[in-house]
């Protein structure tokens, strides 16, 4: 089976197609193995949804969680830069996964909903119940714009490749300016105590995070080499750089690890187990 | 999941009562989880007394900490003021501080910060080269949020190490936390009501956009078989019934949108709030308090922690190299202090506000109480003994990797001036009553 | 792919095809049920002690109401962990070559169920209690590895995920033929690497008290976490192996059944 690239499938070529073929139709379940099958889906949805909320927020809290949980660390130079290229690692997975087996050019799309529901529980329920911080303090970023824009260059291209350079790219490039519009308020000047501050420095400073020192935010401190409002767009680019390789990687890790490898048991332990030579009804 | 080998289903009836069942005794439990161990205090420190001895009482010593108030109301404001001393005798396995925050610590933002001062300097940015061996004075403006008992500190992080707290005290704050308000207007004349709830409906707004938009993207696919005719659709190469042309249409669509709707919304908010700044990240320098004009030396001769006593020994040669004489008015370590409650102004020398649990009720013992006098050299013990060392958890000497002590001696005139001294040394656990 | 085909796996096909096919839910519905309800006493138990109780573990309060629970939930988890997959051993199908393939079929309907229950209980440990562990260590000072969030995040969730997770294993091994014949790598992935988590905490600890003594979350002391959640992806490769067995049992179960 081709995993890659959608050539001229078979049947269809061979001339054996009907207008009114289906997908059930072509599959040849009989309508009660498609009930099953669908309460089989039904279990699957549910298995991803909660697995890759808890795995894909695991996975950004743990590499670029700060910036993302916090509104006084989304700078110009990491935030743009760190968010996607590791926002864009599981997707690149599940759009491995679900394009080569099922040609389902949703995975993306799983992925960075996955993720913002499962942030949407956590911050009220962490941040703001348990510790009383205001909901702003700690708002995230979404990346289902870039996600869908990677889902739908995965539809027309039907190849990892282009869709990594155009794809990979985009998710990073379409990062910065989907979330400005959610957090350009926050970017407004303001003077305290006769220095200037932003309305997010401010936020971070009124409320106050004990173990989380001013120092620690891991922000643009200021080259000589910054040319003021582009610093975000150079960040965005070289993000979107980056997660070409990354999203060429992560579809393939995939693959790998949809692998429907068994490896060989031992006999002995496949008798402990309950495989027998002889045969004897039991259900 | 089903029972062992024989796998069959049970009525709905019997369905229902076990759920029925399960649904009772998941009652219990949560209300059983409410009453395991109802909690008839708070816990009062916040974690430092797991710090080393060696560390909280060689790094910053605070003293003079004062709180104006310990009751205030939701929005009402309150001051706490005071100083600390970087010392001399910094350990080797804290970071120096080249890099320091000031702050308040509080359990969650149940004050909030207005604003912060370190030797008159604005303190909403961190520090940068601060001296060991030197004083700072800082001032923390806060105001209450949550009502409730809370326990506050005065903190200093340092970069490397982490936070180093200094004395707390309960603050009572009553009123309704709903009634919590922070005014703030922006340099280019926005005001904002209430900065709890500044930008969150925007967010959140946009978040259900995006939401939908995702949601239409995985309902269209989600509604068609999924999984296992799709796998023997492809395995059959019959790839035309998986993605038509309308798919793609509609992808197209999709993606135009969601692009037209990303720029087009950063162009309407850089159109919206055209004057911005970038989160403030630089760091400030301040000058440390001058140092005093006179000062009384002390070298520490013999320095030793009785166990069994629950009392610190030291024996120190102290020289006066000021022009009046002095008397031990106070050691102070850690945030607990011992009082010399015959020195002069011995009464005054712990303010009202101060933290009643830190402060040793025998008070400090000295082998002499005669003033030092100007120019004299004396060797003076001091004693200070209290269970507080054990309840601060200061005894662990036998765990330290570096047994040594630190603290400040304060001396005291006859007309109140005082004058402070660090102290500290190598120090050795006895395990005999001395 | 290396999927064992009836021939290999020495399956006697039944010619009763017209035989019922239906799906017990129960176990699944209770377990879910009972999870939800333990994983929201947990999180209400941290909502009520977590400030009052937990500041401080020097204080005699904490020893009350967090170390207490610590002492009798390690040994409470750990041991239902071991007594279900005992259980599951010990209740093992001894003819497993001799299974109908509507047996076969609900017992991979039955592992899904087990493996969505894992994946529930990943979600609590990887996105609920994880991000209020990060919550709560930025929040309030770390004094030692045992605070209200440890006590949930690791000492409660771990052995929880290590319930279904293991248990899964041992359903499949000791009830599929084609994971008893054969080891399922990917499945060895999705378990083996969330359970190395466990022992993983001993470097995160170590790093927290000698090395890192700042709470940032995106550290690399942390990234070990990172690397073994990866092996969530593992899963799928567990789901290709039932779905390809699923498209030769469907077919021969369902072969006379009407919609």
């Amino acid at each position: 089976m081709n995993t890659e690239t959608l050539q001229h499938p078979q049947g269809a070529a061979a001339g054996q197609t009907h207008a009114h073929d289906t997908v059930e139709s072509v599959s040849g379940l009989s309508p009660k193995a498609l009930h099953y099958s669908r309460v089989f889906e039904l279990f699957v949805v549910a298995a991803i949804i909660m697995l890759f909320a808890g795995a894909i927020h695991l996975h950004v809290l743990l590499l670029a969680g700060d910036w993302d949980m916090f509104l006084d660390w989304k700078d110009r130079q990491y935030w743009p830069l760190l968010s996607p290229v590791v926002m864009i690692m599981f997707p690149a997975a599940l759009q491995g996964i679900f394009w080569t087996y099922f040609r389902l050019p949703i995975g993306a799309t799983v992925g960075a909903t996955c993720l913002m529901v499962a942030v949407s529980i956590s911050r009220p329920a962490s941040f703001m119940w348990w510790t009383d911080y205001p909901l702003n303090l700690v708002l995230p970023a979404q990346m289902i714009a870039g996600a869908i824009v990677l889902d739908v260059f995965l539809l027309v291209f039907r190849n990892a490749l282009f869709t990594a350079i155009f794809g990979g790219f985009a998710f990073a490039f379409l990062f910065y300016p989907s979330n400005y519009t959610i957090f350009a308020p926050f970017y407004v000047p303001v003077s305290h105590q006769g220095m200037m501050a932003s309305m997010a420095d401010l936020i971070g400073y009124v409320y106050p995070r004990s173990a989380t020192p001013e120092y620690i935010r891991i922000i643009e401190r200021g080259t000589l080499r910054t040319f003021g409002d582009s610093a975000s767009w150079v960040s965005a680019l070289f993000g979107g750089f980056i997660c070409i390789f990354m999203h060429y990687a992560w579809w393939y890790l995939g693959i790998a690890m949809s692998s429907m490898k068994f490896l060989p048991n031992n006999a002995k332990v496949m008798a402990l187990m309950g495989t027998k030579a002889d045969v004897k009804a039991s259900a | 999941m089903s029972k062992p080998v024989l796998e069959h289903s049970t009525s709905r009836g019997k369905i229902v009562q076990l759920i029925q069942k399960t649904m009772k005794m998941l009652l219990l439990w949560l209300g059983l989880t409410g009453l395991i161990g109802i909690a008839t205090e708070s816990a009062w420190a916040h974690g430092e007394r797991s710090q080393e001895p060696y560390l909280r009482t060689r790094t910053v010593q605070y003293y003079d900490v004062h709180y104006d108030k310990q009751s205030v109301k939701v929005n009402e404001e309150f001051t706490l003021i005071g100083r600390f001393r970087l010392m001399e005798d910094w350990p080797d396995a804290v970071s120096l501080p080249d890099t320091v925050f000031l702050s308040a610590y509080s359990p969650g933002p149940m004050i909030t910060r207005v604003e912060s001062y370190l030797n008159g300097m604005p303190a909403r940015q961190s520090f940068s080269k601060l001296e060991l061996g030197r004083d700072y004075e800082f001032k923390l403006v806060m105001k209450g949020r949550v009502p409730g008992r809370h326990h506050i500190h005065p903190l200093l992080s340092i970069h490397g190490s982490g936070p180093l707290v200094g004395p707390g005290q309960w603050i009572e704050v009553t009123g309704a936390k709903g009634d919590y308000v922070q005014k703030v207007t922006t340099m280019n004349g926005i005001e904002v009501d209430n900065l709890e709830f500044y930008g969150t409906a925007r967010a959140l707004k946009w978040y259900a956009v995006w939401l939908a938009l995702a949601a239409f993207w995985l309902l269209f696919w989600l509604v068609r078989p999924l999984l296992l005719p799709r796998w023997i659709a492809l395995n059959k190469g019959r790839e035309d019934v998986l993605i038509s042309n309308r798919d793609i249409t509609v992808g197209v669509i999709l993606g135009v949108v969601v692009v037209a709707i990303s720029f087009g919304g950063y162009m309407y908010a850089k159109h919206e709030y055209p004057y911005v700044v970038p989160l403030q990240a630089g760091t400030n320098k301040v000058d440390p308090l001058p140092k005093p004009a006179h000062s009384v030396d002390v070298k520490v001769l013999k320095a030793s922690y009785d166990v069994p006593g629950r009392a610190m020994h030291v024996t120190a040669r102290m020289t006066n190299h000021g022009t009046e004489a002095v008397s031990i008015l106070e050691f102070a370590t850690a945030n607990l202090r011992f009082v010399n409650t015959q020195a002069p102004g011995a009464d005054k020398a712990i303010s009202a506000d101060y933290p009643r649990d830190l402060v040793a009720r025998g008070g400090l013992g000295l082998s002499d109480q005669k003033p030092l006098m100007p120019g004299e050299t004396r060797e003076i013990k001091f004693e200070a003994s209290d269970a507080l060392w054990e309840v601060e958890r200061l005894v662990s000497f036998l765990t330290d990797v570096d047994s040594k002590f630190g603290g400040l001696l304060f001396f005291v005139d006859k007309s109140g001036n005082r004058l402070m001294t660090e102290v500290g040394g190598p120090i050795l656990p006895t395990f005999t009553a001395l | 792919m290396s999927t064992l085909s009836s021939r290999e796996l020495h399956l006697t096909q039944t010619s009763d095809t017209t035989s019922r096919f239906t799906l017990s839910y129960i176990w699944f519905a209770i377990t879910m049920i009972v999870l939800t309800g333990v994983y929201v006493s947990y999180r209400v138990y941290q909502q009520m002690y977590g400030m009052t109780a937990g500041l401080d573990s020097t204080e005699p309060i904490f020893q009350d109401i967090w170390m207490r629970l610590f002492y009798i939930q390690l040994p409470v988890l750990f041991g239902i962990v071991a007594v279900i997959q005992i259980y599951l051993f010990m209740t093992r199908d001894r003819n497993i070559d001799a299974i109908t393939p509507e047996v076969e079929l609900k017992r991979y309907f039955y592992l899904t169920m087990w493996l969505v229950v894992y994946t529930f209980t990943f979600y609590w440990i990887g996105s609920f209690f994880g991000e209020g562990d990060g919550n709560w260590h930025q929040t309030v000072l770390r004094d030692t590895p045992i605070t209200p969030s440890h006590v949930v995040l690791f000492y409660a969730c771990i052995p929880m995920y290590l319930m279904f997770g293991i248990g899964s294993f041992v359903y499949a091994m000791t009830r599929i033929p084609a994971f008893c014949k054969g080891i399922s790598l990917m499945h060895v992935f999705a378990v083996v690497g969330p359970f190395l988590i466990l022992p993983n905490l001993g470097y995160n600890e170590w790093g927290h008290a000698y090395w890192l003594t700042e709470e940032i979350f995106s550290h690399p002391l942390h990234w070990g976490f990172v690397v073994l959640g990866w092996n969530a992806l593992s899963l799928a490769g567990v789901l290709m192996q039932i779905i390809s067995r699923f498209r030769e049992l469907m077919p021969i179960v369902f072969k006379h059944e009407n919609a």
